[in-house]
C-alpha cells in the first residue's frame, strides 16, 4: 500500500533533498490522512460484513450453537416465491425513487434565493427527512385508510368508492413509495443546495455573457457544475431505495401476504421476527450483490468523467 | 452572482409571484406535517373513534406534550441524544474531508478499489452486522456506553460523508492545486488553508445530514445501549409506544419535539452553505 | 390506592439518577481515604423492563423506591419500548445481562430456558411457598419441573360485542353456539353491518381466530401438538377449522380491507357502529372511551363442538433472573418483594390483567377483572396466543398466511401447504 502510494505520489511534488521528513513527506501524508478511518472502517465496517457473508452459510438463531448448511440458505431463498415478489418491488422501489433528486433540484432552485424568510422557508422543506418514520408511516395510512382517511374523505364527497391502497398487491408498494419519496426529496434538495452554492462564478458569468439563458443556460452550463451533487444524490436514493424498510414495517408489515415486500425488509423480518441470522445474512449477501452492480456503473462512471474532465 | 438570479433581479411579475409560489408549495409539501402537529394536539378520544382528520374534539396541545415528557425520562434522552450526535458529526466531518481529500487529490493504484469499499459500506444492510459489532463492542469494552454509538456512527457514516467529500474536493477547480504545487505548500496547509475553506458549504450541508441520521437512529441505541442513561431520544419516543395500545397523539407530539433540534441545526447551518465570498477571494 | 404514583415519572427517575450519581460520586472522593468496606452494600441492582403502559411504568419506579427505602438498595432500572426489547433482550441477555428481567412465560421463555440463558429459581418458589399461590399458572414459567420465572399478570381474550346490536340483533342473547353466532351476524351483515372488526396489517389478530377455531374444533390437546410443530398443518382435522372460518369470509362478518389497518385501526369500526364485535384481548378495552366502556360486554367464544373441552387464551407476562446476572441474590430478595399480593393487586390494575396469585385482595370491584378470573377458573386449560405458543420463525409465517387466507380464502391449500413446509423445515422433519 505505501509502496503503491509512493510511486504515485510523484504527482504531488517536486522532489527537494533534506531531512528524512520532506524526503518521505508526499506519501507519508496520505497515508495518515487515510490510516485512521480506514482502520476503523475496516474493524467496522469491512470484517464484520464477511463475517455476515460468512453466516449466510450457517444456520442460526443468533444466540445458540451454529450449524453448516453451505448454500442452503440461498437455494432456499431462490426457491421462495417471496424472493421474487420483493425482488420486484425493489425494481419498483428504485425506479419511482428516481423522482427524489428531480424533485430535490426542483425545491433547491425554487428556494436558492436570498430573500426575508428563506431560511425558515428551507428548513421547512428540510423538516421531512428530521420526522420519525413510524409518525410518517401512521399518517400516511390514515391518508390511505379507505374508511377513516383523508383520501377516502375526499372520493366520499365525490360519491365514488375510495381504493384501498394498502390492501391492493398492485397498488400498495406505490402507496409506500409515495410516502418514502417525502423524506428523500428532501435529502436530496440539500444536497442541491451544496452544489448550486458551489457553482463556478467565471463559468456562470462566462454563460451569461454569451447570452445563454433559460433552460439552455440550465442544461449546458448549470447541469455540468451539478455532476458532484446529481452523483451523490443519485447514489443516495438508491441506496435509500435498496436499503430502506421503515415505512414498510410501519405502513403494511410487508403486506397484504408479502405483496409490498423488499429484501431489506425481508432480511429483517428474518433476522428480527423470526430469528434466523444465517438466512437473513443470505439475502442481505444477494442485496449487496445487487447493488454491488450499481457500485461498479457508478465508479466507470466517476472515472471517466474525471478523465474527460482532466484532458 | 448565484444561480438562478436572484428574484430581486427578475421581472416585477415574478417578483410579486415567487413569495406566492412558495407558500403553496410549502403549503402542499407539509400537509403530512400539519396532520401530524394536529394529532400531536388531539385527545386520545378523536382517534380511538377515527377522528383522524376532522375537527378536533378538544385541544390537548399542553397535556399530550407534558406527557411526553411525564411517561419518559424525556429530558434526559434529549442529553443522551446530544451526547451522541455532536461528537460523531465532529469526528465524521475531520475523517471524511481528510479521507476525501486523498482520494479526490492523489492518483495511486488502488484509489478506486479504496473508493468503491467505502462506498460498498453504505450499501450492507446494516442491521445485518447487529452480531458482530455487538461483538466488538463488548470486547472492547465500550458496549452500553454512548462511546459504543458515536464509534459505530462516525465509522458507518464515514462512508457516505467520503464519497460526498471526495466528490466536491474533486470537482475544484485544478489550478488552485496547480498553483500550491508550484509553491511546494504542503499538503496539509493545502488541505487547511485551500480545501476547508472552499467546501464549507458542502462541509454545512453534510454536517446537517450526518445530524440527522446519526439523532434519529434508533436500531444500533437498541443493540448497543441499555441503560436509561445512555439511550437516546429514539428511545425514548419507541418506549411510548405500548405493547397493544399505542398512544398516537402522544407519539406525535414526541416526534414534532424530537425533530425540532436537526431542523434548528439546519435553520443555523444555513449561514454557512453560502461559498461566493472565499471562493473569489481565493481565486482573486 | 393513590400512594406515591403522583410524583411523575420522569421526575422521581431523574431523581434517582442523581441519587446514583451522587452515591458514585461519595463512593469515589472517601475512596481514597477510606476502605471500600464501610460501603458494603454499593452494588446496584439492575432491571430491564418493557412495560408499555404509563400506569404500570409508575407503579414500578414507585415499587423500586420502595425497595431502595426498605433495603437500603440501589437500583437501576432501564425502561424499554415493548417491541424494540424483543430485539434487545437477545443481545442483553448474552452481552451484559441485567440482574432482574421482564419477559413472556411459555415458549418465549423456554426458547432461553434451553440454551441456559435463564436461571433456576425453584429455590426461592420453595422458599416463598408460591407453589400453592400461584396454582395452575406455575405450569407457564415451569420447564422439567424447575422454575425459571413468576408469573405476573395474564391478559384474556374473548368476543367484546355493542349491547345495543346484542339487544336488536339477538334480543339480547349472548350467541353460545356456532349457529347462534352466524344468526346473530347474518341479521348485522342483512343491515350493512360487519359482524366483526379486525386489522390483520397486524397479522397477529388473524392468529387469535385460528387458535378459537382450534380450540374449540379439534381441542386443546391437538392445538398444543401443533403448536409443538408435532402435527402437520395439512392434517385433515385442520379442514374443519378453514371451513369454518371461510364460512365468516363468505358471509362477509369480517371488516371489508382488514388488512389496512393495525388492530387499532379497526377499533372505530365498532365504536363507531360499522361493526358489532370484536375478537380481542381484555386491552380492547383501553381503548374504547370510558365514559363509553358500559355500552360494550363480553361473549365467551361460542362452543362449536359440545364434547371438545372449553379452553382459552391467556398469554401470561412474567419475570426472571438471567444466569448471567451479577447479583442473583439482590434479584431474588427483589423479586420476593415485588411478589407480594399486595404489589400484584396494583400491578395487575392498570392494564385490567387478571392476576396470577390466588390470594391478591381486591382492590375495587371491577366487571371486567371479575369476568376475567371467572373464565379463568370456567376454562378446562388455556393456552397463550399462537405467537407465543410456537416457535418464532413458524408464528412468522403462518400469521402471514392467515392474513393471506382471511383476504383470499382461495389460496386455502397453498398456504397449507406452506405451512407445513416451513414447519417440517423449522422442527428438522421430513
Amino acid at each position: 500500500m505505501t509502496d503503491v502510494l509512493r510511486a504515485s505520489a510523484v504527482r504531488t511534488a517536486t522532489r527537494r533533498p533534506g531531512s528524512l521528513w520532506r524526503r518521505h513527506r508526499e506519501w507519508i501524508t496520505p497515508v495518515l490522512l487515510l490510516a485512521p478511518g480506514l482502520i476503523l472502517f475496516l474493524l467496522i465496517i469491512v470484517i464484520p460484513t464477511l463475517q455476515s457473508f460468512r453466516l449466510s452459510l450457517y444456520d442460526w438463531d443468533g444466540i445458540g450453537p451454529m450449524s453448516w448448511v453451505g448454500l442452503g440458505n440461498y437455494s432456499e431463498l431462490f426457491a421462495d416465491p417471496q424472493f421474487l415478489t420483493s425482488l420486484k418491488n425493489n425494481i419498483i422501489w428504485l425506479i419511482l425513487f428516481l423522482l427524489a433528486p428531480v424533485g430535490g433540484l426542483v425545491l433547491a432552485l425554487l428556494v436558492n434565493q436570498k430573500v426575508k424568510g428563506i431560511r425558515l422557508a428551507k428548513s421547512l422543506f428540510f423538516m421531512p427527512l428530521v420526522l420519525a418514520p413510524v409518525t410518517v408511516g401512521v399518517v400516511y395510512s390514515w391518508f390511505y385508510d379507505p374508511t377513516f382517511g383523508m383520501m377516502a374523505l375526499i372520493f366520499n364527497a365525490f360519491g365514488a368508492t375510495p381504493p384501498a391502497i394498502l390492501s391492493d398487491p398492485d397498488l400498495v408498494t406505490f402507496g409506500i413509495v409515495a410516502a418514502a419519496l417525502w423524506p428523500q426529496v428532501a435529502f436530496c434538495m440539500v444536497l442541491f443546495l451544496a452544489g448550486l452554492n458551489n457553482l463556478d462564478e467565471d463559468v456562470l458569468g462566462a454563460g451569461r455573457v454569451d447570452g445563454a439563458r433559460g433552460f439552455p443556460m440550465f442544461w449546458h452550463v448549470v447541469l455540468p457544475q451539478l455532476r458532484a451533487a446529481s452523483f451523490i444524490a443519485l447514489t443516495v436514493t438508491v441506496i435509500g431505495a435498496l436499503r430502506s424498510f421503515d415505512l414498510i414495517a410501519i405502513m403494511t408489515q410487508g403486506g397484504p401476504y408479502g405483496s409490498s415486500s423488499v429484501l431489506a425488509y425481508q432480511m429483517y423480518e428474518q433476522a428480527i421476527f423470526s430469528y434466523r441470522m444465517g438466512y437473513a445474512a443470505a439475502i442481505a449477501t444477494v442485496l449487496f450483490g445487487v447493488m454491488a452492480v450499481f457500485i461498479i456503473w457508478y465508479l466507470s462512471r466517476v472515472v471517466s468523467a474525471e478523465a474527460r474532465r482532466d484532458r | 452572482m448565484s444561480y438562478p438570479i436572484p428574484v430581486q433581479q427578475a421581472r416585477p411579475a415574478i417578483r410579486a409571484l415567487y413569495p406566492v409560489a412558495i407558500v403553496v408549495v410549502l403549503a402542499l409539501w407539509l400537509l403530512p406535517l400539519v396532520a401530524i402537529t394536529v394529532t400531536s394536539i388531539r385527545s386520545a378520544e378523536d382517534l380511538m373513534v377515527g377522528n383522524y382528520w376532522g375537527w378536533p374534539k378538544s385541544f390537548n396541545l399542553f397535556e399530550n406534550y407534558q406527557a411526553v415528557f411525564t411517561q419518559t425520562a424525556m429530558a434526559r434522552f434529549f442529553f443522551n441524544s446530544l451526547v451522541i450526535t455532536l461528537p460523531t458529526v465532529f469526528f465524521v466531518m475531520i475523517l471524511s474531508t481528510m479521507m476525501g481529500f486523498v482520494l479526490a487529490r492523489y492518483r495511486f493504484r488502488g484509489n478506486m478499489l479504496l473508493f468503491a469499499l467505502l462506498i460498498g459500506g453504505n450499501f450492507i444492510p446494516h442491521q445485518i452486522l447487529m452480531i458482530p459489532v455487538r461483538d466488538f463492542m463488548l470486547k472492547i469494552g465500550l458496549y452500553d456506553t454512548p462511546y459504543a454509538l458515536i464509534l459505530f456512527h462516525t465509522v458507518f457514516q464515514t462512508g457516505f460523508a467520503t464519497l460526498f467529500m471526495r466528490n466536491f474536493i474533486a470537482d475544484l477547480p485544478g489550478e488552485l492545486f496547480e498553483a500550491a504545487r508550484v509553491e511546494g505548500t504542503s499538503p496539509w496547509q493545502v488541505l487547511w488553508h485551500i480545501v476547508t475553506p472552499l467546501v464549507r458549504p458542502a462541509l454545512a450541508a453534510l454536517g446537517v445530514l450526518i445530524f440527522t441520521f446519526v439523532w434519529n437512529d434508533y436500531f444500533w441505541a437498541l443493540v448497543l445501549t441499555q441503560a436509561d442513561t445512555v439511550r437516546p431520544v429514539t428511545a425514548g419516543l419507541a418506549t411510548l409506544r405500548g405493547q397493544y395500545v399505542t398512544a398516537w397523539n402522544i407519539i406525535s407530539a414526541a416526534t414534532v419535539l424530537v425533530a425540532i433540534p436537526p431542523v434548528l441545526m439546519f435553520f443555523l447551518m444555513q449561514r454557512h452553505f453560502v461559498a461566493g465570498l472565499t471562493m473569489g477571494a481565493v481565486k482573486g | 390506592m393513590k400512594k406515591r404514583s403522583d410524583v411523575p415519572f420522569g421526575t422521581a427517575s431523574r431523581r434517582t439518577v442523581l441519587k446514583t450519581l451522587a452515591a458514585g460520586a461519595g463512593v469515589a472522593a472517601l475512596g481514597g481515604g477510606w476502605s471500600g468496606a464501610a460501603f458494603a452494600e454499593d452494588r446496584v441492582l439492575t432491571i430491564n423492563t418493557n412495560i408499555s403502559g404509563e400506569g404500570q411504568r409508575k407503579l414500578m419506579a414507585q415499587f423500586i423506591e420502595e425497595f431502595t427505602k426498605e433495603t437500603g438498595i440501589q437500583v437501576q432500572q432501564n425502561a424499554m419500548d415493548h417491541e424494540g426489547y424483543k430485539t434487545a433482550i437477545r443481545n442483553f441477555l448474552v452481552a451484559n445481562p441485567p440482574d432482574v428481567c421482564l419477559w413472556f412465560s411459555g415458549d418465549r421463555m423456554r426458547a432461553f430456558v434451553n440454551r441456559g440463558l435463564f436461571d433456576d429459581m425453584s429455590d426461592l418458589w420453595v422458599k416463598e411457598g408460591w407453589a400453592d399461590k400461584v396454582g395452575a399458572l406455575t405450569t407457564t414459567v415451569t420447564v422439567d419441573g424447575k422454575q425459571y420465572g413468576v408469573p405476573t399478570g395474564a391478559s384474556f381474550w374473548g368476543i367484546w360485542a355493542r349491547k345495543d346490536y346484542l339487544d336488536k340483533y339477538a334480543d339480547g342473547k349472548a350467541p353460545a353456539t356456532w349457529d347462534e353466532l352466524l344468526a346473530f351476524g347474518d341479521k348485522m351483515v342483512a343491515d350493512g353491518i360487519s359482524p366483526f372488526a379486525i386489522g390483520t396489517k397486524d397479522l397477529w389478530p388473524a392468529a387469535a381466530w385460528f387458535d378459537y377455531l382450534n380450540l374449540r374444533i379439534n381441542g386443546y390437546d391437538f392445538h398444543m401438538k401443533l403448536m409443538a410443530g408435532e402435527a402437520s398443518y395439512e392434517d385433515p382435522k385442520l379442514d374443519a377449522v378453514f371451513d369454518k372460518w371461510q364460512e365468516l369470509v363468505d358471509r362477509k362478518f369480517f371488516i371489508p380491507n382488514h388488512t389496512s389497518y393495525d388492530w387499532q385501526g379497526a377499533v372505530p369500526f365498532l365504536l363507531q357502529g360499522k361493526a358489532g364485535m370484536y375478537l380481542m384481548g381484555q386491552f380492547l378495552t383501553r381503548n374504547i372511551p370510558a365514559a363509553d366502556l358500559d355500552k360494550y360486554t363480553y361473549l365467551q367464544f361460542p362452543t362449536i363442538d359440545p364434547a371438545v373441552a372449553i379452553a382459552e387464551e391467556f398469554p401470561v407476562d412474567s419475570m426472571h433472573i438471567p444466569s448471567g446476572a451479577k447479583n442473583k441474590d439482590l434479584a431474588r430478595q427483589f423479586i420476593a418483594f415485588f411478589y407480594q399480593p399486595q404489589r400484584l393487586a396494583l400491578w395487575v390494575e392498570p392494564e385490567g390483567n387478571i392476576p396470577t396469585r390466588s390470594d391478591v385482595p381486591v382492590l375495587k370491584k371491577d366487571w371486567l377483572l371479575e369476568k376475567g378470573q371467572a373464565i379463568l377458573q370456567s376454562a378446562k386449560s388455556a393456552s397463550q396466543y399462537y405467537d407465543r405458543d410456537t416457535d418464532p420463525d413458524m408464528a412468522q409465517i403462518g400469521m402471514n398466511g392467515f392474513q393471506q387466507f382471511m383476504a383470499d380464502p382461495k389460496s386455502r391449500k397453498a398456504v397449507q401447504a406452506r405451512l407445513e413446509q416451513a414447519r417440517k423445515r423449522i422442527y428438522k422433519q421430513s
